[in-house]
């Protein structure tokens, strides 16, 4: 009895080595880019389903990106690829996706579109050590391993950059928020922006609603009738009919202040019956008329006709596929790298990093606010010079749907 | 000012929960039972709106109306009828499912888009567009006109309501068959047909409600009926299911409690907690409500 027992743990203990082995085996230092002819940038979104506009929008513009780079030489003489997985803006096709990519030679990867399979896809970038800008998963915690970074801001942020713009835009004025107040990003981004705004512009007015109350907002649209600026860090949806039901109590000039939750509103939603003004903030103007934004506009429309998705995703993918070749050109030209077609994405994901937390490191894009040269300055380091840990450093630019401008 | 504000939002909420419970309180009152899909009844009328209103915005309040008394008979023959009798639970599970079922189906008919329809801005069209987009002012004082006629309609059902059940033959019927129903039978009253009325009227009634719902361009999805029917209930409750005066106290109390709550902002994200708590206390200190009777239990 006394062996038998003896005997079985044994053989569970040769089990579990057996699988120690097996399992490290898979993941070890494999390089699956050694047969790879031109850098391979994998990413995975949704090509199909609701949120596919967004998608198609990144897998367009970064392959846009990826041509004129080509066509321009490339990272001396380097050619670049991209390969895009359908993930249906859901978690659950990350693995697979993933693995694909991974296995199939990705060697520097925009992450996912999204966040929800963002969160699961840094984890298994994190596990191979490999390199991913995302262009638009604004999750506070998709860069929370050192080799994630964000080309959009952050939820937090959000609110901290708004309180900015109000700031700037808004003295005098009486300032009103409405948020959802069972809802971690509304939430996250009211609190950010309450505690940055302090008492700049005096009294602040609140209003809230929860999942349960957002059929009627007539007692939310008399709290805040008086308000000049309403800050609504909330989606489409409850917007829309906040605006609707505040139509004549509501001051007809005051101006309506969103986040990217507003993105899209004037798509969805017939707003020519607001007088309010309606604006969001955005890091991307697709009605750009001027600048470098308005080239990858022009370039875009170009390549892909009229009824192509143009939206602030595919400009932050353009921005991404630029800013890593950047990286890379500045890692070989400061840092001494050698960078090769057939580099492993650990070792490149090593260079990468160095570069994306060195304060030096400034790209020029066509999302934030442009500067004189047409382009924005994008940075991932505060200003200190310290890095922050893969949240960008670039100022917003406000999206007007209707009413006066705001900067 | 506010308080005044307030106080009429409060009432207009209030109003709309008060005309659900009755539906509730009905038939709770004459078969007995709870109608958990009473608040999906609220759905269908305002998916009857959406359907209707391209051709006129007063057919499709009619329509809404009268299929919602339909549908309500049709439940009542198809799901209950057969459960005359049968225990309690039984037909709990029974209204449940019914419940989950109209969901299903409207979630199937209608797909997922959510509408907007408001029949309000077909009716008025001058004065729900600019410069006065339905707000009536007198002096500093101010009332949107989906507040108004949900005010008025509310006391217009209500007295009509309580005349009915007090002066007619059918209304009278109904108390009978509420006090007593073997009774009633005796006496020669047709205790399915009264059931059936009971029904229909709960329904026209939701639909109502349903309405009053859309001239505020709520959003019409599959869901919309739960937490208002759910709510509807409470204020039944408070008030005392059964009794018809207390679910219009109950609702109306409901309503001015959610809009008093939603004026503090510290507090205002817990006014469901609030409303639902406040079922608990009434529970708690009037286990019958407001204004229910107490039945005395023979041992």
């Amino acid at each position: 009895m006394k062996l038998r027992k003896i005997l079985a743990l044994v053989l569970v203990m040769a089990l579990c080595f057996g699988m120690v082995a097996v399992l490290s085996s898979c993941g070890g230092e494999k390089n699956y880019a050694e047969n790879n002819e031109k850098i391979k940038i994998g990413i995975s979104g949704p090509l199909t389903g609701g949120a596919a506009k967004y998608g198609i929008a990144v897998e367009n513009s970064a392959k846009l990106a990826v041509k004129e780079i080509n066509a321009a030489g490339g990272l001396n003489g380097i050619m670049f690829e991209v390969e895009m997985l359908d993930d249906k803006h859901d978690a659950n096709n990350i693995s697979t996706n993933y693995a694909s990519l991974y296995e199939g030679g990705m060697q520097v990867s925009l992450g996912t579109v999204t966040t929800k399979p963002g969160l699961e896809f840094k984890g298994y970038a994190q596990a191979d050590n490999v390199f991913f800008l995302t262009p638009s998963a604004t999750g506070d915690d998709i860069p929370e391993y050192s080799n994630g970074y964000q080309m959009c801001f952050a939820d937090s942020d959000q609110g901290t950059v708004s309180a900015g713009v109000f700031k700037d835009e808004f003295q005098g004025k009486k300032i009103g928020v409405f948020f959802k107040a069972d809802d971690d990003y509304s939430v996250g981004i009211k609190n950010n922006f309450v505690k940055a705004l302090g008492n700049a512009l005096g009294e602040v007015k609140m209003a809230s609603f929860t999942e349960a109350t957002k059929s009627s907002f007539t007692q939310q649209v008399s709290e805040l009738k008086d308000c000049d600026v309403i800050f609504m860090p909330i989606y489409t949806e409850p917007a829309a009919l906040f605006m609707q039901q505040g139509k004549g109590i509501i001051k007809a000039d005051a101006i309506y202040y969103g986040c990217d939750g507003l993105d899209g509103i004037d798509a969805e939603f017939d707003v020519s019956t607001i007088t309010q003004g309606i604006s969001y903030l955005s890091h991307f103007n697709s009605g750009a008329t001027e600048g470098a934004a308005k080239t990858y506009i022009d370039a875009y429309v170009k390549e892909y006709g009229e009824s192509a998705p143009l939206n602030q995703f595919g400009a932050a993918a353009y921005d991404c596929v630029y800013a890593i070749v950047d990286a890379m050109k500045y890692a070989i030209e400061n840092n001494g790298a050698e960078i090769t077609v057939t580099i492993s994405a650990s070792d490149l994901c090593n260079i990468l990093t160095a570069v994306f937390n060195d304060k030096n490191f400034v790209f020029e894009g066509i999302t934030g606010a442009p500067g004189e040269n047409g382009k924005s300055t994008i940075k991932w380091t505060d200003a200190e010079g310290n890095a922050t840990n893969g949240h960008v450093n670039k100022t917003p630019v406000s999206y007007t749907v209707k009413g006066v401008t705001v900067k | 000012m506010e308080f005044l504000n307030t106080f009429i939002n409060g009432l207009s909420v209030g109003g709309v929960y008060a005309m659900i419970a009755l539906g509730y309180t009905m038939v709770y009152g004459i078969a007995k039972m709870l109608n958990f899909a009473h608040g999906d009844i609220i759905m269908v009328g305002a998916y009857m709106i959406v359907l209707f209103l391209p051709i006129n915005p007063i057919v499709a309040i009619i329509a809404a109306i009268v299929l919602c008394a339909l549908l309500g008979i049709f439940i009542e023959k198809i799901a209950y009828k057969p459960l005359r009798g049968a225990s309690p639970l039984a037909v709990l599970i029974t209204a449940i499912g019914v419940s989950y079922l109209l969901q299903s189906l409207a979630q199937a008919i209608a797909g997922p888009t959510t509408y907007h329809p408001n029949p309000l801005e077909k009716l008025f069209p001058k004065f729900m567009g600019e410069p006065t987009y339905g707000i009536i002012k007198i002096g500093a004082f101010q009332i949107k006109l989906s507040t108004l006629i949900t005010l008025i309609c509310v006391a217009l059902v209500m007295i009509g309501l309580t005349l009915f059940v007090k002066k007619t033959k059918i209304g009278r019927a109904m108390v009978a068959v509420s006090e007593d129903k073997g009774a009633a039978q005796l006496m020669g009253i047709n205790v399915n047909n009264i059931i059936m009325i009971t029904f229909a009227i709960g329904s026209s009634l939701a639909a109502l409600a349903s309405v009053l719902t859309t001239f505020e361009s709520a959003s019409v999805e599959t869901t919309m009926g739960s937490l208002p029917g759910i709510k509807a209930f409470t204020a039944a409750v408070i008030g005392g299911i059964g009794s018809i005066p207390g679910a219009m106290i109950g609702g109306i109390i409901l309503g001015l409690v959610e809009c008093f709550a939603q004026a503090f902002p510290r507090i205002a994200p817990y006014t469901v907690a609030i409303e639902f708590s406040l079922l608990i206390i009434v529970l708690l200190v009037k286990p019958t409500g407001i204004l229910g009777k107490k039945r005395r239990e023979k041992v």
